[in-house]
């Protein structure tokens, strides 16, 4: 009986840490959607993070608006974390868009604008372009701050629209256009993941062929496990410094999205070398022995019966890297740095979404914004983890096999 | 025949999903006395030693129709399964002590008993090691790890450890399948002096031991029991054609 | 016999060509090594700051000169200390019952959810730190802040599951079916099979994975960063203490400090290192003593 007591006891305190461990993943990802799932629409992936101000060159040119006033008022699409409506909107015709003005925060400030509030199909300000002639299409929620010189600080929304209309030939107009989006942070992570895939992958891969294909076991191959696990076991922080050290300051390459992924490409290596090593070792031995038998030589059958059957077991890894260049964040931090832009070339900086993240959390205190950001980062996550279960999988049919 | 009927099966069909691994088994084993199962490999010898002592439960898919009798109680209905294992004690294929001291692998059982005299236990892991004729081998070094022992100590420790548990049957599943010849004549010898203690059930692929130790004899072929009697009736003069060729060495 | 020469010499160019990417690994950890110690010995070496006062300080005051980081030393190791007292056993437990008592169904959802919570990047543990445990902390705390030791240890502790469970679960599935079977034989129950004969049979597997789950929260920086105080001096005396672990001190600074704050900041990072090398070696000896046995 005291058995039974106990083993029921053993056994809830076992139900209790699972399910422990289940809600705590639940509590985080639903914390994290909850707080943020406000913020993320089609604006938040599209958009820039830091305003943008610039000067527009629009033509002038008569569009009448094809909805009525009804259907205008409704297409107030004023982004919720700016701007609460004061008076309009008002169609103008000579730019083929409405205008409303609105009070506009942005970052504890608040003052009135003029927004753009809609935009007929063939509105001229869709064909707006800077100075330099480059084109730059206007949107609805972007603020309208001047026309050919005249501020529209001041002014009644009926005076800023006569204003605009009484305007002829080419109309100059300073624009903001809003930011709070991470498209930027999109790019930059796209960037660094692929880039640091490009250095990473093929030194991975190679080293891993010498580990299984060609080096004898010994010293030397114990030598390389033995770095590649303390590569592993090494944290990100450290990493950083080391890529500040040598290639922000050594080589001269800057804070940048070139030493961000060279430092991150280190530490994938570890990661792809053991996963490619593992997937090489379920090759069975008699298809090498077989190609050698037809007379291939070692490399044409490591490339043509080798590889090819390890390729879902290195996909397996790729994916997994990809996850980790994702997630890596103190790294970048000291490499990449932290400013929200789409790096020109390869030694500009940028952000990714997780120092991003960070960043609004630690230097702005905006959770929400943070687990906006965190969603499109565990989307990415989940997909990733299912691809790659898909794709173990497949290692098993061959294995099965 | 006066000896008492430890174990009596009545129509057991076994199941694995589909695949039916028992075909109405009906037999009565014997107290005190050593059964041997013989039959070529996949013939459901095994699978029928492991439904004696409800092994088959840690197998998923398993699915069992018909009665087993013990002490006559139907074993598959409800009862506790633990109180089953600690009368009916089972000694495996592989010698499989676990990674702990001799003396920790044979208090193991009682310990979980809630057995927590430290004198009894002495006692009791004593009498078990001299038993299985394995004291005088191991008395000096009880508190060494169980694994340094050689196969065919391992395999008496085996026996020791189910002996300790005081059990009224031990099953054997080809226990010295993984041994050499000396080891197995040890154990063989073991089994003859334990016999007249407790009720001894053992499948093994090799006929010659199946005669050497074993009072009666049951031949398996597909998951059916063609041939069961006195061993030395089954090995001189079998009544079915199948068990005759099979002792013979015509297949199998 | 020229074209069979052609081909020998490019297939030992090649194989020359997978050795270097092979030493890459070696190469890379040698320059970490190289570079961080060059940096963060350099102000001992030249004198510019007492190794002693690096060491015993309590207070970090770049401004004044004072960099003593003997406060974050004990910060790390009780932050870390704490999440492993409460992270390994929910750990282990959850490894039990996904290795032992799920059907094949559970326990590929939890281990589906495990591996989740490993790929969720360490910053978003600690927004949903910052977002949920301190203001949590800071109810139940006498302090003006929820930024402390004790939100730290919960972040960690969560975030060190996903490796002790993984690691865990494997070892346990590798524990070889014979000793179930023998325990069950013996008229043991589910549990004390679990208890007295597969956890001791994975020991040195789970060992190892409490490990890594140290070397990951001694490690751990921006989860950690957002929800830990960062104070400038302060052993913690009590757990709702702010705390600065190394690892912040680095990351806070790196990017403005120069000169001997600069090189002091590497020196935490050599300190850092000193304690991961020190858990690398302990993960490489039980994975060989294993072996071994």
């Amino acid at each position: 009986m005291g058995r039974k007591v106990k083993d029921n006891f053993a056994k809830g305190i076992i139900y209790l840490a699972t399910g422990i461990t289940l809600s705590v993943l639940i509590f985080i990802v639903g914390f994290i959607f909850v707080k943020g799932i406000g913020l993320v629409n089609f604006d938040f992936l599209t958009r820039d993070f830091n305003e943008k101000v610039f000067y527009a060159f629009v033509q002038n040119e008569d569009v009448s608006m094809s909805i009525d006033e009804e259907a205008l008022k409704q297409k107030t699409p004023f982004d919720d974390r700016y701007e609460s409506l004061i008076e309009g909107p008002i169609y103008v015709d000579n730019i083929g868009a409405a205008i409303a003005k609105v009070t506009y925060k942005n970052n504890a400030t608040e003052h009135e604008q003029l927004v753009i509030s809609y935009i007929e199909k063939n509105s001229p300000l869709t064909n707006a372009a800077d100075s330099t002639g480059k084109e730059m299409r206007i949107g609805t929620d972007y603020v309208i701050q001047s026309i050919n010189g005249t501020d529209f600080e001041g002014l009644s929304l009926d005076e800023a629209a006569a204003l605009i209309k009484n305007q002829s030939d080419e109309l100059k107009i300073k624009v903001v256009q809003p930011g709070g989006g991470v498209k930027s942070n999109i790019i930059t992570t796209l960037y660094m993941v692929l880039l640091s895939l490009v250095i990473a992958i093929p030194l991975g891969i190679f080293g891993a062929i010498y580990l299984t294909e060609y080096a004898k076991p010994g010293r030397f191959v114990n030598t390389i496990r033995f770095a590649a696990e303390c590569l592993s076991g090494i944290p990100s922080i450290i990493f950083g410094l080391f890529g500040m050290a040598f290639f922000v300051v050594a080589l001269k390459l800057q804070i940048s999205l070139l030493s961000g992924s060279l430092t991150v490409a280190i530490i994938l290596l570890p990661v792809i070398i053991r996963s490619t090593e593992e997937a090489l070792k379920t090759v069975p031995t008699s298809f090498r022995e077989g190609s050698l038998a037809l007379g291939a030589t070692k490399l044409q059958t490591i490339f043509k019966v080798v590889l090819p059957c390890a390729v879902p077991g290195i996909a397996t890894a790729v994916l997994l890297s990809i996850g980790r260049v994702v997630g890596e964040s103190a790294a970048l931090l000291l490499t990449a740095g932290t400013v929200a832009q789409i790096p020109g070339t390869l030694l500009s900086p940028g952000s990714t979404l997780t120092v991003q993240a960070y960043y609004v959390a630690k230097e702005e205190g905006n959770i929400e914004l943070a687990c906006a950001i965190g969603i499109v980062i565990i989307v990415i996550v989940i997909v990733l983890n299912i691809l790659s279960r898909i794709m173990s999988d497949k290692l098993d049919v061959f294995n099965k096999k | 025949m006066d000896k008492k009927i430890k174990f009596n099966t009545k129509n057991l069909d076994l199941f694995y999903g589909d695949f039916q691994a028992l075909k109405s088994i009906n037999l009565e084993i014997c107290e005190k006395e050593v059964t041997a199962f013989i039959g070529p490999s996949g013939c459901g010898k095994s699978t029928f030693l492991r439904c004696l002592n409800r092994m088959n439960d840690l197998i998923e898919s398993v699915r069992i129709e018909g009665e087993i009798l013990f002490d006559g109680q139907d074993i598959n209905g409800d009862i506790d399964v633990i109180n089953l294992r600690t009368r009916v004690g089972m000694v495996f294929q592989k010698p499989n002590p676990f990674p702990m001291s001799i003396y920790e692998n044979i208090a193991y059982g009682p310990k979980c008993q809630g057995l927590k005299d430290k004198t009894q236990l002495d006692k009791l892991v004593k009498e078990s090691l001299i038993k299985a004729a394995l004291w005088e081998e191991v008395k000096d070094r009880l508190n060494k790890s169980a694994l340094g022992l050689s196969g065919g100590q391992q395999q008496r420790l085996c026996i020791a450890r189910t002996i300790a548990m005081q059990p009224e049957v031990i099953l054997m599943d080809e226990p010295t399948s993984a041994l050499d010849p000396i080891a197995t004549a040890k154990i063989e010898d073991l089994m003859s002096k334990l016999k007249k203690d407790y009720t001894i059930i053992i499948v093994t692929h090799s006929m010659q031991q199946a005669g050497r130790i074993s009072d009666k004899t049951a031949f398996f072929l597909m998951g059916e029991v063609v041939e069961y009697g006195e061993t030395p009736v089954i090995f001189t003069n079998p009544a079915d054609k199948r068990t005759e060729d099979y002792i013979t060495g015509r297949f199998g | 016999m020229e074209a069979i020469k052609r081909k020998k010499l490019r297939e030992r160019i090649i194989e020359n060509i997978f050795l270097l990417c092979a030493c890459v690994a070696v190469i890379s950890l040698l320059a970490i090594t190289f570079f961080v110690f060059y940096n963060g010995l350099a102000p001992f070496v030249s004198n510019s700051y007492s190794l002693w006062s690096f060491l015993t300080g309590v207070e970090w005051r770049p401004g004044s000169n004072m960099y003593g980081i003997f406060y974050m030393i004990v910060g790390s190791v009780l932050a870390t200390f704490g999440a492993i007292l409460i992270g390994v056993p929910v750990a282990i437990l959850t490894a039990v019952f996904i290795a032992e008592m799920a059907g094949s169904r559970a326990g590929k959802v939890i281990r589906f959810a495990v591996e989740l919570l490993a790929g969720i990047p360490s910053v978003l543990y600690g927004v949903f730190g910052l977002g949920i445990i301190v203001p949590y902390v800071l109810k139940i705390s006498p302090m003006a802040q929820g930024e402390s030791l004790l939100a730290t240890v919960f972040v960690l502790a969560i975030m060190i599951l996903p490796t002790v469970v993984s690691i865990s679960e494997t070892s346990l599935s590798a524990v070889p079916k014979e000793y179930r079977e023998g325990s069950y034989a013996l008229g043991a129950s589910k549990i004390q099979t679990i208890f007295r004969v597969v956890l001791p049979a994975a020991k040195s597997g789970i060992m190892t994975g409490v490990i890594l789950g140290i070397g990951r929260a001694i490690g751990e920086t921006m989860a950690v960063m957002l929800v830990c105080g960062n104070p400038i001096a302060g052993i913690p005396t009590s757990l709702f203490s702010q705390i600065r672990p190394l690892t912040t001190n680095i990351a806070l600074e790196m990017g403005y400090a120069s000169g001997v704050h600069q090189e002091l900041l590497y020196s935490t990072g050599v300190v850092l290192f000193v304690f991961i090398m020190i858990i690398n070696f302990a993960v490489n000896r039980i994975v060989k003593t294993k072996v071994g046995n």
